[in-house]
């Protein structure tokens, strides 16, 4: 028999108990849902119907998320650079009835309860201008970076027809060419490297054929190093030597693929692309504007013939701290300034409209490193 | 309005921690964004520019007390040393020193624009801890509030 203390007791234990228990069932539901590796793929139309119309073009696209990533416009309204690219991607991909698309939106890393960590990669797959697919992944998981996106990439990929026309876009921050440390924010230790990137290209492309345009809406990768590094993957580059407000390129003409590169003709439309982009850049921002198309087969003699300068920089440079170095452009460095630096290189530039490059009226359209003065 | 200052300080804070900056500069870039707000809400060219040298101002001095600071870590004292430095050109070009023009009263609006965009390039941007960047901020709070 319990005696009344042992009752007082007991009875005031469970009523504490009860809420406990509630608390303990979500947070362990909780955990358990954000340690699950059963991916919660979620189709929006079974795959099989659509694939009765193979896409003529294919888009890849990442875009960066896990960094610093505001800016404004002309009215003081705030942006996310990354959740602005992805509603333009996510408009390319419905307004092309012949393509497959992938996005990659790699996120910052968040928390339930703020312990519990949440799924920080978000993929949309379009096909025809469907979306067919969204499913969150984990980012970290696997032995390499990209290996999260070659998977789902090779999950919902169309079987290739002949003639396909490759893209791949990328928006982010600057890549890095050396150290890359820090690049996520979530993932402090890891490294991202332009060679990363090429590495995770390279496995997308697998069969030696190549993406027919990259298109890296980033800062300062307009290098020998990156163009070079990413050649082998691509028949057209296009990026920025110098600077690139976070608004980014323009993707309006990647609407319509079927109507705007119906004759298959790459470098016109890289062309048109770059100037289009240009346009919009220099009638909103004050700070420098650089765009460059670079052909990966007219390029390659120039850049033979300063790889080893290149990489004696590199090398040199990586043990020195970052704020100790700057970006420049080639042309201030005669160790560059060779006959075919331009070959193969179209160049939108307008300098800053305020600062010391405000006078520069020209851009060689390769920027290297220097340290600072 | 001290409890106001407290309060902005101490939700500021909040916002920080829970917000887990990450790079810093987001609220740097919202300071020089209202800058330019309150710059092309004036029609006056003297208060335009007495609005823009306040602001770059009150910045490079609460850089100046954070970097005092022993909390803060080298690799954050290197980038505030550069930007500060890019704080400094601005300045200078806004009052003409250092071997700049002076930028003209019609085109205070767009130097504005363009202070704000300077700091919003896809470049490795300027980046500090989190610890750095509430510093900056509770300090531009008292600052501004003084």
């Amino acid at each position: 028999m319990q005696s009344p203390h042992n009752r007082s007791f007991t009875s005031a234990t469970q009523a504490y108990s009860m809420p406990f228990w509630g608390i303990g069932c979500v947070a362990l539901v909780l955990f358990l849902f954000s340690c699950s590796s059963i991916r919660p793929s979620h189709r929006e139309t079974p795959l099989v119907e659509e694939s009765a119309i193979p896409p003529r073009y294919s888009i890849v696209c990442i875009i960066h998320g896990d960094g610093g990533y505001l800016y404004h416009d002309l009215h003081g309204n705030e942006y996310r650079a990354d959740e602005e690219a992805l509603g333009r991607v996510t408009t390319v991909a419905a307004q092309n009835p012949q393509a497959e698309v992938f996005i990659f939106h790699e996120r910052r890393r968040r928390h339930a309860l703020l312990f519990f960590p949440l799924r920080d990669g978000k993929f949309y797959y379009y096909r025809n201008g469907q979306l067919l697919a969204e499913e969150d992944y984990w980012r970290d998981k696997g032995e390499s970076r990209s290996d999260p996106e070659v998977d789902l990439y090779n999950r919902f990929r169309a079987e290739e027809r002949p003639g396909l026309v490759r893209l791949f876009l990328y928006f982010g921050h600057e890549i890095p060419e050396f150290g890359g440390a820090g690049y996520d924010a979530s993932y402090k230790n890891q490294t991202f490297t332009v060679d990363d990137l090429a590495g995770g290209l390279e496995r997308i492309t697998r069969d030696s054929t190549k993406f027919d345009l990259i298109v890296l809406s980033t800062c300062f990768n307009g290098t020998p190093y990156t163009i070079a590094a990413l050649a082998p993957y691509a028949r057209y580059i296009i990026a920025s030597p110098g600077n690139l407000h976070l608004s980014y390129f323009d993707l309006n003409p990647f609407e319509r693929l079927d109507v705007r590169l119906r004759d298959g003709d790459v470098s016109a439309f890289a062309n048109k692309f770059a100037r289009q982009a240009f346009d919009r850049l220099i009638s909103d921002v004050q700070t420098e504007v650089t765009v460059a198309v670079y052909d990966v087969g007219r390029v390659q003699g120039f850049l033979h013939s300063i790889d080893s300068v290149y990489d004696h920089t590199l090398t040199t440079l990586k043990g020195e701290t970052p704020a100790s170095l700057e970006h420049c452009d080639c042309a201030e460095d005669p160790a560059y300034v060779l006959p075919g630096m331009s070959d193969g290189v179209d160049l939108f530039y307008r300098p800053p409209l305020f600062g010391r490059s405000k006078h520069k009226q020209s851009h060689s359209g390769w920027e290297c490193w220097r340290h600072l003065k | 309005m001290k409890a106001r200052t407290i309060l902005g300080v101490i939700g500021m804070m909040f916002v920080l921690v829970q917000s887990g900056i990450a790079g810093g500069s987001g609220d740097i870039q919202k300071y020089f964004n209202d800058t330019a707000c309150k710059v092309k809400a004036t029609a006056e060219p003297s208060q335009k520019r007495e609005i823009l040298n306040s602001s770059l101002q009150i910045m490079s001095k609460t850089l100046d007390k954070v970097q005092g600071s022993l909390l803060i870590s080298k690799e954050d004292r290197a980038s505030i040393n550069r930007f500060k430095a890019a704080l400094q050109e601005k300045q200078d070009e806004l009052t003409g020193s250092n071997g700049y023009e002076r930028v003209s009263d019609t085109q205070l609006n767009a130097f504005s624009d363009y202070v704000v965009q300077d700091m919003e390039q896809a470049s490795k941007t300027i980046t500090v801890t989190v610890l750095t960047a509430i510093l900056i901020a509770v300090i531009a709070i008292l600052l501004i509030a003084r």
